[in-house]
């Protein structure tokens, strides 16, 4: 056989694309549910790292971690229309609502509130007993959607902890916001002014300066190289917490 | 091309003294990363903690060897204008088949090796085995060959990740083997080998005293 003729070689190229693509598919249907449930795992031990029950690079046996989760997260549904804790709804639950609300919903606004009112707050009980209450937040960075959690401690306006879990930013720029030490730096930030009007905390562009007051409250230091992904994390740690206000609200009372 | 010079074939079973030659070949005397000088930006990057280092020479072992042999086996159908681009879709889909699977094993590994592990694909040992011994050799020594070089690989990788690990963090494994006691008495960790220097001079002194037992010269 001629194997340099263009018919042989684009034939042979189209056979060798289609096999591995049925070898790459194969793969991941088959490893799919285990990779889901990775990722669960990778979740939760999230959660637990924002509520500083597990410390990162902590090294644990899965079956405890679990243990923990059960024993100290509970996990509620909350509306974020009105600010009330759905009794009973399990997040599951949440995903489905949303889901049923975008659908009913009549124009395109209306829609995109729907398809994020009912969020799943996990509430931490501390070694001292006291609550914390971890919000999901998510929102653009410069490539990706960044997943994480942002935990608050009792007063529900003082972070306790912040971690981004999921994200396809540029690795050793905007994906060192997944680095421990800098989380480290958004503990003991408050998202509320004296006013108790709503800050948020802003990634700043550059170093805090501790000498400012208001920039040691409400400000962390920034990602060098990784401006778009530190701007869009202050807009989305801003618009989710704007989002669970009334709830908040109603917990610091 | 700087194809390894093959002897022809013998029959001598399955480890018969050529396959030994093979397999051992590529762990000493013709290291891919002591002597062809291979994979040194892997190698770099990969070896800050030993476990890091493992599961990346594992991966590129397995790599190689399985891409060797689908490579192999197809050799002869392989039209040469597009035999490079052949080879490279074979690594990524083997690759990929291997992210996945630590995706879904080693989720938190997967997470901190995170680009490197695709950028097996680029890694110049694969490519270069597939090049200089895949496209002229059966399946089973091509086998032999991936499996023996990232061995080679891989027990450098270990080295240098476990000298980095204990004298840059004071750890192995990530838990402590540097008692604190030492640290008390001022001891400090060593930041030169937490960063890519501290390995090049790592494989710069691997490199050397390998060659010298080995009495290789450059020409």
């Amino acid at each position: 056989m001629n194997t340099s003729s263009n018919g042989y070689v684009l034939g042979f190229a189209i056979t060798v694309c289609v096999a591995i693509s049925a070898m790459l598919a194969a793969t991941a249907t088959a490893l799919g549910p285990a990779q889901a449930a990775a990722a669960e795992f990778d979740r939760q031990k999230n959660v637990m790292m924002a509520a500083g029950l597990l410390r990162a690079g902590e090294m644990k046996p899965q079956a405890e971690l679990e243990k923990l989760y059960q024993n100290r997260i509970k996990e509620v549904v909350v509306d974020t229309g009105d600010g009330k804790v759905l009794d009973g709804k399990a997040p599951a639950d949440a995903d489905r609502m949303n889901k049923e609300g975008a659908a009913a919903a009549k124009d395109g606004a209306a829609k995109k509130a729907a398809e994020t009112r009912y969020r799943v707050v996990a509430v931490a009980k501390g070694d001292d007993g006291k609550s914390t209450y971890v919000l999901p937040i998510s929102g653009k960075g410069l490539w990706s959607t960044i997943y994480g959690y942002l935990a608050l401690g009792e007063d529900a306006a003082t972070v306790r902890g912040v971690t981004f879990y999921k994200h396809g930013e540029t690795p050793g720029l905007g994906g060192e916001c997944e680095n421990p030490e800098w989380c480290a730096k958004w503990v003991g930030k408050s998202i509320l002014d004296e006013s108790t009007k709503l800050v948020g905390v802003i990634v700043k562009k550059g170093t805090v300066d501790p000498a400012i007051a208001e920039e040691k409250r409400h400000k962390v230091d920034g990602l060098s190289g990784a401006t778009i992904t530190c701007n869009g994390i202050t807009k989305f740690v801003k618009s989710d917490l704007t989002a669970f206000e009334t709830y908040l609200a109603s917990v610091r009372k | 091309m700087t194809a390894t010079a093959t002897p022809p074939v013998k029959k001598g079973g399955l480890f018969g003294p050529d396959e030994i030659k093979v397999l051992k070949d590529p762990l000493w005397d013709n290291n891919p990363i002591a002597f062809q000088i291979l994979g040194i930006c892997s190698s770099l990057a990969v070896t800050t903690r030993l476990d890091k280092a493992l599961v990346m020479g594992i991966g590129v072992t397995l790599v190689t060897a399985l891409s060797n042999v689908l490579i192999s086996c197809i050799r002869n159908f392989i039209p040469n204008k597009i035999r490079i681009i052949v080879q490279l879709v074979v690594v990524s889909g083997v690759v990929i088949v291997f992210d996945q699977f630590l995706k879904a094993y080693m989720f938190d590994l997967s997470k901190q090796l995170s680009v490197f592990v695709g950028l097996i694909i680029t890694n110049c040992i694969v490519m270069g085995r597939l090049e200089a011994y895949a496209m002229g050799n059966p399946p089973w020594r091509s086998f032999l060959d991936g499996i023996g070089n990232g061995l080679g690989y891989l027990w450098i990788l270990a080295v240098v990740g476990t000298v980095r690990e204990i004298l840059g963090s004071g750890k192995l494994f990530g838990a402590q083997v540097i008692p604190a006691s030492l640290y008390e008495a001022g001891y400090v960790n060593n930041g030169l080998m937490v960063l890519a220097p501290g390995a090049f001079v790592l494989l710069g002194i691997i490199v050397w005293v390998q060659r010298s037992i080995s009495g290789y010269s450059e020409k």
